[in-house]
């Protein structure tokens, strides 16, 4: 069955247009600069609270945004576009804001949805540890029932945010004796005593998210602090994946589009053998066959986001579209670096930067290797729909 | 107090046009359209006047142009306009015959001010607003860098060659607007959606009582070749034999 948008289609055109301006105009220009020097730009986040893009899925009544998941695709590739960092951060907080939607009570959602999508308060989501990344099972932090609320003991690695986070959402096994069906979600606050952080990481790219480990000893965690059902929390994390996949690629896909973009212009101005290179059919070719793959990465990811807004199911659409987009934006970066031959190995070209930025999305929201187990999982199990 | 903008949909001058089979039209395939940047300072004007605690009852956008051009409307209405009214129609529509719709409309709206761009970054006329005062012998102040109003009437600085030039104009009065007056606002997300639910009424050009009588006809347009290259000279006889053929 072929799904259509939920909303008119001049209300996503104006979205993209919005998204697309502001790119343009406060992001891409500052992307060079927050990449070599790893800065996190406050500045850009609070402006982006205000235009409500943070919380893009959020319902309006929580303090977002309302809108659907074709809208917060269109607004991730668009920023993504503008650069990499800056989308993720978009990405982080729509996970969030759809885990205290979908599992918060009315008082955490009171207290923490409008500090978060506002900006004033920033979040990190911890799952990874040291023996456990796409094997979530693996996971050793564990939070202990006390009279008042549970004792939080371990260690989470490669979190974005860790460095400057106010609040982090930490995934804990609640039954040591029980796997997937022993962990919970808790509201931690990383101002609190047994709380620390590693220096950031210095990345290959991506380099203005700002990643490090979290360090809990002996935390208290109070009761009104879990979120969503005890010993339910590897579910809950599950269920918001989708989404999480979704966000991953379309930024991938805005990656890749940024570097088509980038390729195309200089193919037409950089002359060698006395006609530009765009003269060259093998180059033709070449950004044909970019166009082609960026345009059939997009509609997959659009094709997974219709799935999300009417409730069918997307597991297997929305690992498709993040595999198949990641993969997408490394290959084409790739191509765009080698149209811009020598320039495109130099720092301060933004293909160099475009290149680097590609790499980690074949690996983090789940590694390519994980999302091809799950649409083969499905596929065996669903067969083909 | 009750606001009109007229605000225009424009092809966006950053983006390379192509001119018509016709010679004396641009290609509609390689618009790619905005709202003419002047008018919508205009608009952010009206918005800021109101946030600014200025008592205005309603800000009301108004376009003549075609049916497309109700998207610029709705992206007005999620800055902050009330209602829009688009007067449908497919042709270019002059200056002075502009101005004459805007009376009509004028008439039955009773604005007590129209805030619009100096001009539009289409044909660069610099006409409306002028010929807008002149037929309802309204005070115009032209070319706004900065506005203000106070009990029943505006104070206007005006940028213009000499310097700035201060103003105070008793209402209804025509304000148009220069570059440095604001810098217009994004419109958040959620502005759109509620754009969408605002007053929008698309109307016929030719049911608002006014004969247009076209006084401009455009005869042909030619592309300027914008392309430089560079040209070695041995001398200065040379460089200023090239100066005299190319420049």
């Amino acid at each position: 069955m072929l799904l259509g948008p939920k909303l008119d289609a001049d209300i996503y055109s104006s979205i993209r247009d919005l998204a697309r301006k502001f790119a343009n105009e406060v992001i891409r220009p500052r992307a060079e600069e927050l990449d070599r020097d790893e800065l996190f730009p406050i500045e850009i986040f609070t402006q982006m609270a205000e235009l409500g893009l943070f919380g893009v899925t959020v319902p309006d009544e929580l303090g977002g945004s309302g809108l659907d998941c074709l809208a917060y695709a269109i607004v991730m590739e668009e920023l993504s576009r503008g650069y990499a960092s800056v989308a993720d951060q978009c990405g982080l907080v729509e996970l969030i804001g759809t885990l205290l939607t979908k599992h918060g009570t009315p008082d955490q959602q009171q207290a923490y949805l409008p500090e978060i999508l506002g900006f004033k308060k920033k979040v990190a989501y911890g799952i990874t540890e040291a023996e456990g990344g796409s094997d979530v099972a693996g996971i050793r932090s564990t939070a202990a029932r006390t009279e008042s609320g549970w004792l939080l003991n371990g260690s989470k690695l490669w979190i974005n945010n860790a460095p400057v986070a106010d609040i982090g959402f930490v995934l804990a096994r609640t039954d040591p004796d029980q796997g997937h069906r022993g962990m919970s979600i808790f509201i931690v606050d990383l101002h609190a005593k047994g709380v620390s952080r590693s220096p950031k990481e210095h990345k290959m790219g991506q380099r203005s998210s700002q990643v490090g480990a979290l360090f809990f000893d002996d935390v208290v965690i109070p009761e009104n602090a879990l979120l969503g059902e005890l010993d339910r929390g590897f579910y809950i994390m599950m269920g918001v994946l989708e989404k999480g996949r979704l966000g991953i690629g379309s930024l991938s896909v805005g990656i890749a589009q940024a570097g088509l973009e980038a390729a195309l212009e200089y193919a037409k101005v950089r002359k060698q053998f006395g006609k530009p290179l765009a003269e060259n059919q093998g180059l033709q070719w070449m950004l044909a066959d970019m166009a082609k793959e960026i345009t059939a990465a997009r509609a997959l990811v659009q094709q997974a986001a219709l799935k999300l807004d009417h409730g069918a199911p997307a597991t297997a659409a929305s690992s498709m579209a993040k595999c198949f987009a990641s993969d997408t934006a490394v290959a084409q970066t790739a191509n765009a670096v080698q149209i811009f031959g020598g320039s495109g190995y130099i720092r301060g070209f933004e293909v160099e930067r475009l290149y680097r930025d590609a790499k980690i999305t074949q690996i983090y929201e789940g590694t390519n290797q994980i999302q091809r187990t799950i649409i083969a999982r499905d596929l065996l199990k669903n067969g083909i729909r | 107090m009750k606001i009109l903008v007229p605000v225009k949909r424009v092809a966006d001058a950053a983006q390379p046009l192509r001119i018509a089979a016709d010679g004396r039209s641009i290609d509609g395939d390689s618009v790619v359209p905005i709202i003419n940047p002047f008018d919508a300072i205009a608009l952010e004007e009206a918005v800021r006047l109101r946030e600014k605690g200025a008592d205005v009852s309603e800000i009301v956008v108004v376009s003549i142009g075609p049916a497309t051009a109700e998207k610029e409307l709705r992206g007005a209405l999620a800055v902050g306009a009330d209602r829009a009214l688009l007067l449908e129609t497919k042709k270019a529509v002059d200056p002075w015959n502009v101005s004459a719709v805007l009376q009509a409309i004028i008439a039955s709206e009773s604005p007590d001010l129209v805030i619009m761009g100096k001009q539009a970054v289409d044909d660069d006329s610099n006409q409306v607003g002028q010929f807008l005062a002149a037929r309802l012998n309204w005070p115009q102040a032209t070319f706004a860098s900065n506005v203000e109003v106070a009990e029943g009437s505006l104070s206007v600085r005006r940028e213009t060659d000499r310097g700035i030039e201060s103003t105070r104009l008793p209402l209804p009065a025509i304000v148009t607007c220069d570059l440095r007056l604001n810098e217009p606002r994004y419109a958040p997300l959620p502005a759109i959606l509620k754009a969408k639910r605002k007053p929008l009424e698309v109307r016929p050009l030719a049911e608002c009582g006014v004969t247009i009588e076209p006084r401009v006809e455009v005869v042909a347009l030619e592309p300027v070749d914008t392309s430089r290259s560079c040209v070695m000279v041995e001398s200065i006889d040379e460089l200023v034999k090239q100066l005299k053929q190319t420049a």
